[in-house]
């Protein structure tokens, strides 16, 4: 464990899980680099948890190797569960102890114990900003606070590596900033994050994104690089009243045009159009108050191409 | 964590870590804390008093038709001793019979006519015994209070005849049974090792069952495996600390037993401790074999009486095992339960040592390793 930390973190070779004759994950290969966030996005059913729990060692490859922190995931998974911290969906945390004892139990199963546990207590309390709760009983916090407490259980030993498999699932919307500035100051100080999420939004604040579709990985890039590949066409944003939608649809170069709330959202063949002649169009089909702006595709429009919509259903 | 400078001592402080834990969440549980602490007294209590094997006062009914002074003189005698009791008389040998029936008596006593004239000329007299053998135990007694009687009154007949001929007495033979170990034949000191086996079972196995099928129900045993704690210290730290609740329900039981029942204490305790340690190693090992075959806390709860009903009931703790057809006695040698009262009744009524003791000592060693390892290996595999 005293080793220099190695440049990556997380090397995933042909990495494959069958259950029965279920193909969960599929010869997936990756690298994670030390202080990286690297999100993991699928479906439901995709292979996502199944990749995890592979890497922690809690799961053992059918094919394939991984090694995590420098340990083989297969030969030495107690020295990988030393050097990875964990946090899944559940908030597995124990309802009925306060704050406080939860952490120090944890703390205890890796191996802290006396000054060092209460002082590591005090400060991961601290940092996820949970000092006046450590009294609480678990259960009786709300979800947010909870997933709080969670990852300040899955940081306590100083880990190099976290792994949260879905950590703001159910979240409100502030609470899962607040967790997320987290998982950025952990990030900068060279802890490195593999996340998996539902929310393509937070996937936004991932250096790298991993793309599972049918237990394979289909994409891997950083979250622009994704884009311009995923989505080559121009994304417009349209506002007005009496849009033709029909007609936009039969324009030669436009690709898609759909609602989007009270507007449309359109992907042309940016070598055809730009803002000012698409709402020149519209204007003349009989569009009043046409407004038109470029937009950045998010990464909804790149699941959806790379998945393939529909097909999967929404990540 | 293998070959690790300090692997033992982070083994302890893991250890420690979930001994810790799981101590708190007992203490935090009132209603466990209830389980674990008063019912054991409250059953001690219920089964002393309320399981009493011992039977006096049956109900007799008396048909007398002989009317004579000596017919009269053996019914008062017969039931002088107070196992029978005149519970109503009958004016025929058919009465007598319908009183069974109803249920107003378990036991008739017909002294037919002539009786009394019969004893007078020296022939043999004959007396009529109905038993109501619907409580065998109840029947057994009663027809042996009976024949005890006659047999006496026979043996008298005799000598007073060999007196009355100037002949030299016959000689008599005379059964005097002397029951020992428990000379009063009080169910108490055989009815509470009886609690102390069953308490320590019900509660050690199902509380044991249900803590890890609710940390499985949680999805906080998932977490736990993430950490470098090893399956083995992980379960030993979950047993530890209802092993010493199982310690101290034997000493609670115990005391209440010596206190309130006259139990006595005759074997050295130290068998009873060894013995106790044994059996919660079978235990705490039965419960976690159940949870990692049960999915749910409550399904943990009934495969847990699933398994215990059959335990106890082939233990002997209750009936007999001798009674068992020679198949189930056969089954019984595999039952902990079974080599756990053993020890503990001789212990304690007998005074029974090591010497005595360890080959049924050494059998619930081996089924608990048996229980503890199949247990693990379980658990292992369901976490895959």
């Amino acid at each position: 464990m005293s080793a220099p930390a190695p440049e990556t973190a997380i090397r995933a070779r042909g990495l494959t899980r069958r259950f029965g004759s279920f193909l969960a994950v599929d010869a997936v290969s990756f690298e994670v680099e030390r202080g990286e966030i690297f999100g993991y996005l699928g479906a439901n059913g995709a292979g996502k948890s199944t990749t995890i729990r592979m890497l922690c060692g809690l799961l053992e490859p059918s094919e394939g190797e991984a090694t995590v922190a420098g340990h083989d995931v297969r030969s030495s998974p107690d020295a990988v569960k030393s050097s990875i911290g964990y946090m899944s969906q559940k908030f597995s945390l124990y309802l009925d102890l306060p704050v406080a004892e939860n952490l120090a139990f944890f703390g205890g199963a890796y191996g802290l114990s006396g000054r060092a546990l209460r002082g590591r207590v005090d400060e991961v309390l601290e940092l996820a900003g949970l000092g006046a709760l450590r009294r609480a009983e678990t259960g009786s916090l709300p979800g947010g606070i909870r997933q709080r407490v969670a990852l300040a259980g899955a940081i306590l030993h100083r880990p190099r590596i976290v792994f949260l498999d879905e950590p703001t699932a159910g979240v409100d919307p502030v609470s899962r900033r607040d967790f997320w500035a987290l998982i950025r100051r952990l990030a900068a100080e060279g802890t490195t994050v593999f996340v998996t999420t539902h929310y393509l939004d937070e996937a936004e604040y991932c250096r790298r994104i991993g793309l599972m579709a049918d237990g394979r990985l289909v994409a891997l890039d950083s979250p622009a690089a994704l884009k311009r590949e995923w989505v080559p066409d121009r994304v417009f944003l349209v506002r007005g009243r009496e849009l033709p939608l029909e007609r936009l649809r039969s324009t030669p170069g436009v690709r898609a045009a759909e609602p989007f709330g009270a507007a449309l959202h359109l992907r042309a063949d940016p070598a055809a159009w730009d803002a000012a002649r698409l709402a020149a169009l519209l204007r003349q089909a009989g569009g009043v108050d046409v407004a038109v702006d470029a937009v950045e595709p998010s990464l909804e429009d790149v699941f959806l191409a790379a998945v393939g919509s529909g097909k999967g259903g929404a990540p | 964590m293998s070959g690790a400078p300090g692997g033992l001592r982070t083994a302890l402080v893991q250890l420690l870590a979930v001994v810790r834990k799981e101590i708190r969440q007992t203490v935090r549980d009132r209603r466990v804390m209830f389980l674990l602490v008063v019912a054991p007294l409250l059953q001690t209590v219920i089964f002393g008093f309320a399981i009493d094997f011992q039977v006096d006062r049956i109900p007799v009914a008396v048909a007398d038709l002989d009317r004579t002074e000596a017919s009269r003189e053996h019914a008062r005698r017969l039931l002088a001793d107070g196992t029978l009791r005149r519970a109503a008389d009958a004016t025929s040998a058919e009465e007598a019979d319908g009183m069974l029936d109803r249920n107003r008596a378990a036991a008739a006593v017909i002294f037919p006519p002539r009786f009394g004239a019969d004893l007078d000329a020296g022939r043999t007299a004959r007396v009529q015994v109905l038993v109501d053998g619907t409580d065998p135990n109840q029947a057994t007694v009663a027809a042996s209070a009976v024949s005890r009687y006659f047999g006496e009154v026979g043996q008298a007949l005799a000598r007073e005849r060999a007196a009355a001929a100037g002949r030299p007495l016959p000689g008599t033979i005379r059964v005097t049974p002397r029951i020992a170990y428990n000379p009063s034949l009080r169910s108490a000191p055989f009815m509470v090792p009886g609690v102390l086996v069953m308490v320590l079972l019900i509660i050690t196995t199902i509380v044991t069952a249900m803590g890890l099928s609710r940390e499985r129900e949680m999805g906080t045993l998932e977490q736990v495996m993430v950490t470098p704690i090893r399956p083995l210290v992980l379960l030993l730290g979950k047993l530890l600390p209802f092993a010493a609740i199982g310690l101290f329900d034997v000493l609670l039981v115990l005391s209440a037993g010596g206190w309130i029942f006259d139990l006595p204490f005759r074997g050295p305790l130290a068998v009873l401790g060894v013995a106790t340690l044994l059996y919660l190693l079978v235990t705490l090992s039965l419960g976690l074999l159940i949870s990692t075959v049960s999915r749910t806390q409550q399904q943990s709860f009934l495969a847990g009486f699933l398994v215990l009903q059959p335990a106890l009931l082939l233990s002997g703790v209750a009936t007999p095992i001798r009674a068992m057809p020679d198949w189930l006695q056969a089954v019984t040698l595999l039952n902990p339960v079974r080599w756990f009262i053993e020890v503990v009744r001789a212990n304690l009524l007998r005074g029974a040592d090591f010497a005595d003791l360890w080959p049924r000592l050494l059998i619930l060693l081996v089924l608990g390793l048996a229980l503890l390892s199949a247990a693990t290996m379980r658990f292992r595999k369901r976490l895959q």
